[in-house]
């Protein structure tokens, strides 16, 4: 239970642009949340409020530097989130499999 | 919508012969079927727009999915649209959309399935276009830091 609610609130935290945004500009170092807002052309609410989510389920973590809070990007759970999909998506490649032997047995 | 899910297979019959077979209940359950010994399916469809189809299907009892879809368009032998949620045993759920389309292929059937909607697909969306390539990056650098 525990596990799918992470999912759950991980797609949730990858479902907007902006958020992915930050995770790709952190991917390249870490960044304060002035650096953040500056590009994204947000205010510093917008993008604590964007890295609070991203917060949340392990994406990014803060820490606080001097004046500046600085985020960087956290141990969170996109490996899970990726792996996820691929086995939705063999799901559905099987039942499409075994329902088209299924027609051509029977002919 | 370019961003989705789709699985295409070709099936050696006509497309009235594969819709056909969809459509009636032996194929449905082919469809959710596994051969896994215990592997549990049932199928209970109203096939009329409007109507319901659910399918329970799982490993065991205490290990059941179930899938509650809603014909939304019914055009033999072309396409079927359905509009699903699906329910998992630990009571994680979410709905989408399902679209099958029956294209001819020589004497055979192009099937292809479209899903839209689901709580992956913006995600997906990112991976297919491949630009910018945020999220492979993105995992890369996760990667790297183990």
């Amino acid at each position: 239970m525990h596990h799918n609610q992470t999912l759950d609130r991980t797609f949730f935290a990858l479902s907007d642009s902006t958020r992915r945004s930050i995770l790709e500009r952190l991917g390249g170092g870490p960044a304060t949340i002035g650096e953040l807002a500056e590009p994204f052309g947000l205010t510093l609410n917008g993008v604590k409020k964007h890295v609070g989510i991203l917060e949340e389920v392990d994406l990014v973590v803060t820490a606080k530097v001097g004046r500046a809070r600085e985020c960087r990007l956290g141990p969170g759970q996109l490996e899970d989130a990726t792996g996820w999909i691929d086995a939705y998506r063999r799901t559905w490649e099987r039942r499409l499999d075994r329902f088209g032997a299924y027609v051509e047995q029977r002919r | 919508m370019t961003d989705a899910l789709r699985i295409d297979r070709v099936i050696d019959a006509p497309p009235d012969v594969v819709f056909e077979a969809f459509t009636a209940d032996d194929g449905r359950l082919a469809f959710y079927g596994q051969d896994d010994p215990g592997w549990i399916v049932e199928s209970d469809g109203d096939l009329r727009v409007g109507g319901l189809w659910t399918v329970t299907f799982g490993p065991s009892p205490d290990q059941l999915y179930r899938h509650r879809h809603v014909f939304q368009v019914i055009d033999p032998p072309r396409q079927l649209v359905l509009a699903t949620t699906e329910r998992r045993p630990d009571g994680f759920s979410f709905d989408f959309a399902i679209e099958f389309r029956f294209e001819p292929q020589d004497d055979r059937t192009r099937m292809t399935m479209t899903q839209t909607g689901f709580p992956t697909a913006e995600l997906r969306a990112e991976h297919g276009r491949g630009v910018p390539n945020g999220m492979d990056r993105l995992e890369r650098a996760i990667r790297a830091r183990k």
